[in-house]
């Protein structure tokens, strides 16, 4: 059943137009440099423009291995409009198992010589996410809070 | 969703500084006086008192007053947000936005400029 206390929506103001936004976000040299946080390395294995293309990412920490991050499937592709994917699916629509399933729906519009630019993020119920509490990734709000802290601490560097 | 998400965003606020991350994890032992909170602060009673201002206007903690003392303690239904699988998914992709802003504005910016 659809619930809307699953979703999120984030958006900014970007001081770039949308062509300048899409590039940054569909050529990997640039895409690799802002998807996942300094020090760990990305690296984008499938970044596959089209309705069905895979999207994959992997990350490494520094000295470690490349290990899985993100693997899904776009769904729709608008050039420097709107770019949506879902990791309930993978490379040419086929069902995969994600620990978190979501759909990103990704728009960008010109503005005031700038983009507005906004990720809407679905995800299942949250009685259906609890589940994921349970085996093992919510160890109290304790811990919850202090990576939270870390998470907000370093967006006020950023 | 309007609602929860001007939720998340205050108690982010909320938290993004030490000395409110360190009344909240003094009040997950149990209530405590304002007296008692600011003598655990390095600050004077002005600018620690503003501090429990913006604790409260988020709801993660409440203040009641008996005779001449308040007494401060925690919201764990707030607090429950906080330790959410949303709010960190929310979290992640508040960096992930900021990250990308930042690179275009900047770094891409630059490269452009210097082409």
């Amino acid at each position: 059943m659809h619930d809307d206390r699953a979703d999120l929506t984030i958006s900014r103001f970007i001081k770039a137009p949308p062509a300048r936004v899409w590039e940054a976000w569909t050529q990997r040299e640039h895409f690799e440099r802002w998807w996942i946080p300094e020090p760990i390395e990305c690296r984008a294995i499938k970044l596959d423009l089209r309705p069905g293309g895979g999207f994959e990412t992997r990350m490494r920490q520094p000295g470690g291995d490349f290990e899985p991050h993100v693997a899904g499937c776009f769904l729709d592709i608008v050039p420097e409009e709107r770019l949506v994917f879902s990791t309930a699916l993978t490379e040419d629509w086929r069902p995969g198992t994600p620990w978190l399933a979501l759909t990103a729906v990704i728009t960008m519009a010109a503005r005031d010589g700038g983009t507005l630019y906004a990720a809407r993020v679905l995800h299942r119920t949250p009685e259906e996410a609890r589940k994921h509490d349970d085996m093992g990734f919510h160890d109290g709000w304790g811990t919850a809070l202090a990576q939270l802290a870390r998470l907000v601490e370093a967006r006020g560097e950023a | 969703m309007e609602n929860n998400s001007s939720a998340y965003d205050s108690i982010f606020r909320a938290l993004a500084d030490p000395t409110r991350r360190a009344v909240i994890l003094r009040l997950s032992q149990g209530p405590a006086s304002v007296t008692e909170l600011a003598a655990g602060a390095a600050m004077g009673l002005p600018a620690f008192l503003k501090h429990l201002g913006v604790l409260e206007d988020s709801a993660l903690i409440r203040s009641s007053k008996a005779g001449r003392v308040r007494t401060c303690q925690i919201q764990p239904d707030r607090l429950a947000l906080v330790g959410d699988w949303l709010a960190e998914q929310r979290a992640l992709w508040i960096a992930r936005t900021d990250r990308l802003a930042h690179y275009v504005e900047n770094t891409m910016s630059q490269e452009h400029d210097d082409a």
